[in-house]
């Protein structure tokens, strides 16, 4: 009676304490949440985001689980699907870093790769449009656009790859843009070379017929040559109307108009303001013409004035496309044209005398 | 033998009090748990990425402790206790040290938003200055393009320090300075070259 009273006992203590129990999965969850912090350490939340999430879902998940088993009779529990969620936690955090760290380094080189194609697209944009009539927006968006890579330059050297990345593509989108709106432009412009380098040839040979003198202005490259017997044997530099790119259409276009002209008056310095001028008879015949055409076309209004007073003058040297059409020179340069001009001397105005490709590769 | 029943039966409700006297210790992790909320109110996040980081790493940590002891028979929580403790005392710690460190970046930005005032009102002399040789006037466009550029930085790097976001601008000023610098030397470079005084 005694002895089975003492093994009842016996089994009441000792049944809790020695009856096999499933072993806490404490070894699984803090691999994961080691492989967790690690990620976190990789910047796995930047560059690898969905993982991580993933991850520290499955970790929660985990911990749910175990605090569930926890609730219940230590004898039934069962750490299967935590040991499971901590498990695939752990494999998505690694993934995560090891992602983040492929992903960060790829994302270091294509920042490297972009800062240095965006650094010659401005020098390029520098070299082809320095002095080139860019619309304000078109400057301001060059402008934007290179501030946005020093921004990302900063970031870069910060490790804030991220944000680095950003800038770029905002600055990437401005120089693209500007550089495409600006060399359609002077695409357009040029497409008139043909008929520029049979004005040119034309003047030449006019030259060389005469045994004379002849004026052409080129004003891509803001020069005036001067031929004799169809050899250059003299050229000055000029500035223009502040709207110098394409023909002159209407007066206050502040455009320098293109075609062949000729000499009309010369004027000493008691009859001008510009120190001394060279009047073209501008408009002649073509400009009348298609002054005329674009007025019935209604591309111009029929109140517009064609204009007129075309000169090469004095005063110039300012450095800027200062004029409202006429070619200006400084006033030594001036003297020195004044005194060959005459009364019928052939002055031709073109775009350029060189092709694109050769204004390109400058 | 009446004895040696008492003294097994005060066994049996020994085992039982000690199975069931520790009690998780909600009231040290709610504390915790709202000194590291605190900490990210105050922007740890930002200003001390890896000690916040650290915080939330710990706090993991002793969760699971808690957690593994809650399946154990005798529980004891007294070491995890001891751990919130101390995390909360370093949650506090580092809420502070936010304070100190946004100072600094505070001091920082304040600083280049000074110094840049002076290089700003040169560059607006300089650009006056500028050779007007052949180019002249298209660059010096371009130059004013740039200087505009960079007081609308200068003025988003003020908006964003008077918003408090001081983080971002000191990013922000830094760029901005280190734009103006920029074109002070070119434009310096330009006016030497031209033998302009400046």
């Amino acid at each position: 009676m005694i002895l089975s009273g003492i093994a009842i006992l016996l089994t009441f203590i000792g049944f809790p304490i020695f009856y096999p129990v499933p072993i806490p999965p404490v070894n699984e969850l803090k691999y994961a949440q080691t492989a967790l912090s690690l990620a976190e350490k990789n910047k796995s939340g930047n560059y690898s985001g969905e993982l991580y999430a993933e991850a520290k879902s499955l970790y929660d998940s985990a911990m749910i689980y175990w605090q569930k088993e926890n609730k219940k009779s230590r004898y039934s529990r069962n750490y299967n699907k935590v040991v499971m969620f901590a498990g695939l936690s752990a494999q998505k955090a690694n993934q995560a870093s090891e992602n983040s760290r492929n992903n960060s380094s790829d994302l270091d080189i294509k920042i490297r790769k972009k800062l240095s194609a965006l650094n010659d697209l401005v020098a390029d944009l520098t070299r082809m449009f320095a002095d080139y009539p860019l619309t304000q927006v078109v400057r301001s968006n060059i402008s934007k656009g290179k501030f946005l890579i020093i921004e990302s330059e900063l970031a870069y050297k910060e490790n804030r790859l991220l944000e680095a990345e950003e800038k770029l593509q905002e600055s990437e989108h401005l120089l693209t843009t500007s550089y495409e709106n600006a060399f359609s432009n002077l695409k357009n412009y040029f497409r008139s070379y043909p008929e520029w380098k049979r004005l040119i040839d034309s003047t030449i040979a006019v030259s060389k017929e005469t045994n004379d003198y002849t004026i052409i202005v080129d004003k891509y490259s803001r020069k005036v040559f001067v031929y004799l017997n169809g050899e250059k044997i003299n050229e000055y530099s000029a500035e223009l109307g502040k709207n110098w790119v394409g023909d002159k259409r209407v007066r206050g276009d502040k455009a320098t108009p293109e075609g062949m002209y000729k000499i009309t008056k010369k004027f000493e310095s008691d009859s001008t303001i510009y120190y001394k001028a060279l009047l073209l008879d501008y408009p002649n015949d073509e400009d009348t013409a298609n002054f005329e055409a674009a007025i019935a076309k209604g591309v111009l209004p029929k109140s517009a004035n064609i204009g007129g007073m075309i000169e090469i003058h004095g005063n110039g040297g300012k450095g800027a496309d200062w004029t409202s059409g006429c070619i200006a020179l400084s006033d030594r340069e001036m003297d020195s044209i004044f005194k060959i001009a005459r009364i019928g001397t052939p002055v031709t105005i073109v775009g350029s005398m060189s092709d694109l490709r050769h204004v390109l590769n400058r | 033998m009446k004895n040696k029943i008492l003294m097994g039966l005060a066994a049996i409700v020994m085992v039982a009090v000690l199975a069931s006297c520790g009690k998780k210790p909600q009231v040290e992790i709610d504390a915790t748990n709202a000194a590291i909320t605190a900490a990210q109110a105050a922007e740890a996040n930002v200003y001390l990425p890896a000690e916040f980081a650290a915080l939330n790493d710990s706090m993991n940590a002793i969760n699971a402790a808690i957690t593994a002891k809650e399946g154990k028979l005798f529980k004891n929580f007294k070491d995890e206790v001891a751990k919130l403790e101390a995390l909360t005392v370093k949650a506090g710690e580092v809420a502070g040290n936010v304070a100190a460190k946004k100072e600094e970046i505070k001091k920082e930005a304040e600083t280049i938003l000074n110094d840049i005032k002076a290089v700003v009102a040169e560059n607006a002399k300089l650009v006056m200055k500028l050779p007007k040789g052949k180019e002249g006037a298209a660059i010096i466009e371009q130059f004013k393009a740039d200087l505009g550029n960079v007081d609308a930085a200068v003025a988003e790097a003020q908006g964003l320090f008077d918003k408090g976001t001081y983080m971002e601008a000191l990013n922000k000023i830094k760029a901005a300075k280190a734009k103006a610098d920029g074109l002070n030397s070119e434009m310096k470079d330009a006016l030497t070259k031209a033998r302009i005084r400046f």
